[in-house]
Formats: C-alpha cells, sequence, structure tokens
C-alpha cells in the first residue's frame, strides 16, 4: 500500500469534470509531480489532497486512513501556492510562527524553531521583513520556511516556480530538490512545465481533461512516452506518420519518409500494417555517422538553420517530411548550409513507434 | 510613483463641480452664524447667537443625542450584518447570486421615501407594534446603512486573495481561527470605511425616519424639519452646523483609519 492513495477520485463542477477516476499511490519520500497543461486537473487534485476541495466520488488515503473528509487542518499537511500567499500584515517572523503558534508551543520553542527554519532557507535576519520589502525567490523561501516549520508528513508546492524569473527559476529548481532530499519530505508538485518535472521529479504523473495519461520516472516519461501527445508535451519531438512494417513483441520496423527504419514498439499489442506516429528526438538524430560502417536510417535536404548558442538547430526535408535535427555546437562537427544533401543517423532503439 | 499633470478643462469643471456641491453648506453655515431673527441668506451680521440657542434648546440636543445614539446603534448592526452578507456573496455558488446582491443593495436604490412607507404599512398591517417606535426606526436605519457597509468589505474582499486563508488553515488554524487572524486583519480597511459610511448615512437619514420615527424621540434632519415648517428659525441652521462638523469628523476619521493610497500602493506592489 503506498504512502499516500487516491482511489477512483472524481472532481467534478456542476457537469464538467475537472478530475476523473484517478488511482495514484505515492511512496513515503517520494518526489511526485502532476504534470499537464493549464486545465487538466492537477491542481484540482492537490487541492483535494490539501482539503481545500472534497472529491465528488472515491476517497483520498494517507497511511492507509481515509483523510477524504478531514478539515485541511486536521491534516498535517504543508502547501506552498503559486503567488506565496505570504500573511501582509505580518512580518516574516509571525509567518513562519503561525503553524507553531496554532499547535500551541510555547514562546522559546518558537524562537528557536523559526530561527534555525529562517537557517534553513538561507534568511537568517530577515525577521522583522514584510512581504512587501521581499523579493519573489525570498517570498518562496518564506512561505517554504513556514511550511517545514511544522513538519508536515506530506508537503504540495503548486507551481511554485513560475512566478520567478528564468535565472531564479533554474536557482531554486536545486534548492527545493536538495531540502526535499534533506529531509526526505513526501512531495507532491504541481507544475505545467516539463523541464521542472523532469529535473525535479523521483516520478511523475502526465495529466490531461482530468485524466492521467502516464506514470513513470522521467526516463520513462521521456524515452517511453505512452502517447503522441505525451511525446509532443515532454521535450522536444520528431513526430512523422508512419507504417509498422513488422511487429515483433517490444521491437519492430516502420516505414517512413520512403525508408524503413528500426522501432521500438510503444504498446505491446502493436500489429504489423498499424498505422503509427514515428518518434526520434532531436537530440538523437547525428548528420555525421560515427563509423565507416553505419548506414544512414534517412537522407534529405537541409531547409533551414537556425543557430542557438549551444547548439545549431537544422531543419530537414526527408521525403516531404520535415525533421529538427539538434547538433552541439562544436569545431569538428560539420555545418550544413541550407540545401545541402545530408544523412540522418541514430541508434536503432532511439525512435519509438506510437499508436 | 510620478503624478502626472491633470488637464486644465477637467481641472476647471472638478472645481465648478465642487463649488456647486459645496456652496450650499457654506450657506447654511453663515445662515445659521446670522445676528438677525430670521433664517435669510446672506445674513445680516455675524453673531453665535442662534449657535447658543441651539445649545441651549432642549428639543435640538435631545434630537442631536438621539440621532447620535440611533446611529451608533445602527452602524453596529449594518457593520456585523454587511460583513456577513459581504463573506457571503464573496464566497458561496449559490445560483442567483448578482440577483441576491442586487436584493441586499436595493435599499440604497430605491426611493427612500418608497422604502420608509413600505416598512411603515408593514409594521403596521404585520401588527407586530414597530410602528413609530425606535425599534422600528432602528430596523429602517440598519435596512439603508447596511448596503454601504457591503458595498465596502465586498470591495476589500475583492482585492483579497483567499488562498491567505487556505494557507492558514492548512497551517493548522480552524475555520474561525483563520478568519480572525488571516482574513480580519485583511479585510478589516474596508469594514471600518464601511461602518462609518453606515454611521454617516444612519445620522442624515430623513426619508425613512419621516415615515418611522416616535414623536418623543426625533432625530435631528426630523426635528429641524418639524421646527422649520413652523418658523423659519436660524437654529435649525446651526443645528446644522453642528451635524456638518460631525459628519467632516467622521470623514477625517476614516481618512486616517483607511489609508487610501496606502491600500491602492500595495495592491499594486504585487
Amino acid at each position: 500500500m503506498s504512502f499516500v492513495e487516491f482511489r477512483g477520485v472524481t472532481k467534478s463542477f456542476g457537469r464538467t469534470p475537472a478530475v476523473e477516476q484517478l488511482d495514484v499511490g505515492i511512496a513515503q519520500g517520494e518526489f511526485f509531480s502532476l504534470l499537464g497543461p493549464s486545465g487538466c486537473g492537477k491542481s484540482t487534485t492537490l487541492r483535494m489532497l490539501a482539503g481545500f476541495l472534497a472529491p465528488t466520488t472515491g476517497s483520498i488515503h494517507v497511511h492507509g486512513r481515509d483523510i477524504t473528509h478531514l478539515p485541511p487542518e486536521k491534516r498535517d499537511i504543508g502547501i506552498v501556492f503559486q503567488n506565496y500567499a505570504i500573511f501582509p500584515h505580518m512580518n516574516v517572523f509571525d509567518n513562519i510562527a503561525f503553524g507553531l503558534v496554532e499547535r500551541g508551543e510555547d514562546a522559546a520553542t518558537i524562537r528557536r524553531k523559526v530561527g534555525a527554519a529562517l537557517e534553513q532557507v538561507g534568511l537568517a535576519g530577515y525577521d522583522e521583513r514584510f512581504e512587501r520589502e521581499l523579493s519573489g525567490g525570498q517570498k518562496q523561501r518564506v512561505a517554504l520556511a513556514r511550511v517545514l516549520v511544522i513538519e508536515p508528513e506530506i508537503l504540495l508546492l503548486d507551481e511554485p516556480l513560475s512566478a520567478l524569473d528564468k535565472k531564479m527559476r533554474e536557482e531554486m529548481k536545486f534548492w527545493i530538490k536538495n531540502i526535499q532530499h534533506a529531509i526526505g519530505i513526501t512531495t507532491i508538485y504541481v507544475t505545467h512545465d516539463q523541464s521542472e518535472a523532469l529535473t525535479m521529479s523521483d516520478r511523475i504523473a502526465v495529466m490531461e481533461k482530468g485524466r492521467v495519461l502516464q506514470i513513470g520516472s522521467p526516463v520513462e516519461i521521456y524515452e517511453q512516452p505512452a502517447s503522441r501527445f505525451i511525446a509532443e508535451f515532454i521535450g522536444e519531438s520528431n513526430l512523422l506518420p508512419a507504417r509498422l512494417a513488422r511487429a515483433d513483441g517490444t521491437s519492430g520496423a516502420v516505414e517512413v519518409a520512403g525508408a524503413q527504419v528500426p522501432a521500438r514498439l510503444a504498446q505491446p499489442g502493436l500489429a504489423a500494417g498499424a498505422e503509427v506516429a514515428f518518434l526520434i528526438r532531436p537530440e538523437q538524430i547525428r548528420l555525421e555517422p560515427w563509423s565507416a560502417e553505419e548506414a544512414p536510417m534517412l537522407t534529405g535536404k537541409v531547409a533551414d538553420e537556425t543557430y542557438q548558442g549551444a547548439l545549431r538547430r537544422y531543419r530537414i526535408d526527408a521525403a516531404g517530411q520535415h525533421l529538427t535535427v539538434e547538433v552541439p555546437n562544436r569545431p569538428e562537427l560539420a555545418q550544413l548550409p541550407p540545401g545541402a544533401d545530408v544523412q540522418l543517423y541514430w541508434r536503432p532503439e532511439s525512435g519509438l513507434a506510437l499508436a | 510613483m510620478t503624478e502626472r499633470a491633470i488637464p486644465w478643462p477637467m481641472m476647471a469643471l472638478a472645481v465648478v463641480g465642487f463649488a456647486y456641491m459645496l456652496l450650499p453648506i457654506f450657506v447654511v453655515v453663515l445662515a445659521g452664524l446670522t445676528a438677525g431673527e430670521f433664517l435669510t441668506f446672506p445674513p445680516e451680521g455675524l453673531s453665535l447667537r442662534w449657535v447658543a440657542a441651539f445649545l441651549q434648546s432642549e428639543k435640538y440636543l435631545s434630537a442631536f443625542f438621539f440621532s447620535f445614539r440611533l446611529a451608533l446603534m445602527t452602524m453596529v448592526v449594518a457593520t456585523i450584518l454587511g460583513t456577513a452578507a459581504a463573506l457571503f456573496l464573496a464566497r458561496s455558488d449559490v445560483v442567483g447570486k448578482a440577483a441576491l446582491r442586487a436584493f441586499f443593495l436595493s435599499p440604497v436604490v430605491l426611493p427612500g421615501v418608497v422604502v420608509g412607507f413600505a416598512l411603515f404599512a408593514f409594521f403596521i398591517y404585520s401588527g407586530m407594534g414597530l410602528s413609530r417606535t425606535i425599534w422600528g426606526l432602528w430596523i429602517g436605519h440598519i435596512l439603508y446603512s447596511t448596503p454601504y457597509v457591503i458595498g465596502t468589505v465586498g470591495a476589500a474582499l475583492a482585492a483579497y486573495d483567499d488562498s491567505l486563508e487556505e494557507a492558514a488553515r492548512s497551517l493548522g488554524a480552524s475555520p474561525w481561527r483563520a478568519f480572525r487572524k488571516v482574513t480580519l486583519p485583511n479585510i478589516s480597511q474596508g469594514i471600518q470605511a464601511g461602518s462609518i459610511f453606515a454611521f454617516i448615512v444612519s445620522f442624515g437619514q430623513f426619508e425613512v425616519s419621516l415615515f418611522l420615527s416616535a414623536p418623543n424621540a426625533e432625530p435631528l434632519p426630523i426635528a429641524m424639519y418639524n421646527s422649520l415648517r413652523y418658523q423659519f428659525d436660524p437654529s435649525a441652521a446651526a443645528a446644522g452646523i453642528f451635524a456638518i462638523t460631525l459628519v467632516i469628523a467622521s470623514v477625517l476619521l476614516t481618512n486616517r483609519l483607511v489609508n487610501i493610497r496606502r491600500l491602492l500602493e500595495r495592491q499594486q506592489g504585487q
């Protein structure tokens, strides 16, 4: 039995279901992400776990205990909101002390714990500041300290990085992951940003239209996406129309862009002759062979090239199909002008056939 | 924040507008300070004799303090009811909330005479013994003042971020404690402004009072009206001076309590 369990949870607002038949188990100490576009039901799921919304049907369990109808204050679950929700009429100290005061801790304990929490988030000496005197990153640290100081069983993070600028976002990504790892708290992270989910999570649930499409580790989600939607939503992808030429359990070959190339099968039930989508990631494709014996997978022409600093991005026209290829910007790799003939190479296991 | 220059035609319009609205107040004040026997404008010389007459008039003083007490009592109830109603309108998702809001605000929109007469008729026909009593008058004033509280508290709630209360809840606060420790302090300026509005509205209320006030307990506007009906006595204008002073004092108090500029800046800063 998992530490946190959603059992057949459905939440409808009026007639529209926001979350449908959710069955998810989350292990103790896990960093679990709910990933999906806006309106996919990930925030609704989080708010049900926090106790701000009641499921229409189904139940939620923590430690095997049914918490479906417990009010938020009885759940021992901490939440960091997208806008941080720092109490504007209290200074940083009183914000962080709030949960301890509600728990009836004595003044000396509160002082010691708040001090330690401020230390932990790198804001020692900020006790007297008010919300309006804090930067975005500092507000986030206060919001996190306010939650961690009460040592909840579960930490919920609702798009906590979306209000920060890019540089701060990168920094906070690793900082949050480090703190989570250090205290080992079960964490559920809601985001629409696939790169955040990939970098931070132990496991990811990809959601769309109120349903979970796939649950897996970042590697599984990126390399074995279960559907075209996931393949397109996570990372950059080339998805080409193809026909399954040969199917053999978990691997086979597809006809794509006038050639036959090997492919893994995303679904084991795929039969030869089926119309499929062929997935090959832009960074998996090389324009040069690794050895003289390596045969090209496809041939084509360079349509255009975009310089991106660390990368050169080529758009390749192969028998009427367009592919994006990312090549590291290194002097020993050839630079190709538009119109040049190219051969495309990749490892046979890089290609995936999707129903 | 840089101050933007206001174009002069707009400025001129504002000055004319304000002058037009404020002039009657000066007329009343000057008329109350007349040295003559009658309520005239311009005054026949200045003196404090009518002010003194007001301060010695049993009729006016008791009306003034009755209005003051009535306004305080109205303010207390209107503040509680109005805040509760604004919270309900902001947070519940019952069907027909817009209609309900319009209904709550209707006493201000309807002509005061209609509201006053309707209540008067209702009190008589329902046989509750409220017509022409202090309690009936109180109910009328509450009805008339509460919409102002709903308005200001509603505005404060619209600017208030509900996730603050949710954060308090998940940190361990019961619904009541989360409301008292987090929501209430953050909407208190709206509540204070609303309660002072309720006080002022009740203190100056005329139409509803006309139908509902008891002969032995007249609010100040009714006393002034009755006195002016039979004699053109400048002491009514002197009473007006005191009423105006009280209202201006409460407006200044509102300004002190509710720092509107800071409220706006805080919202912009987010």
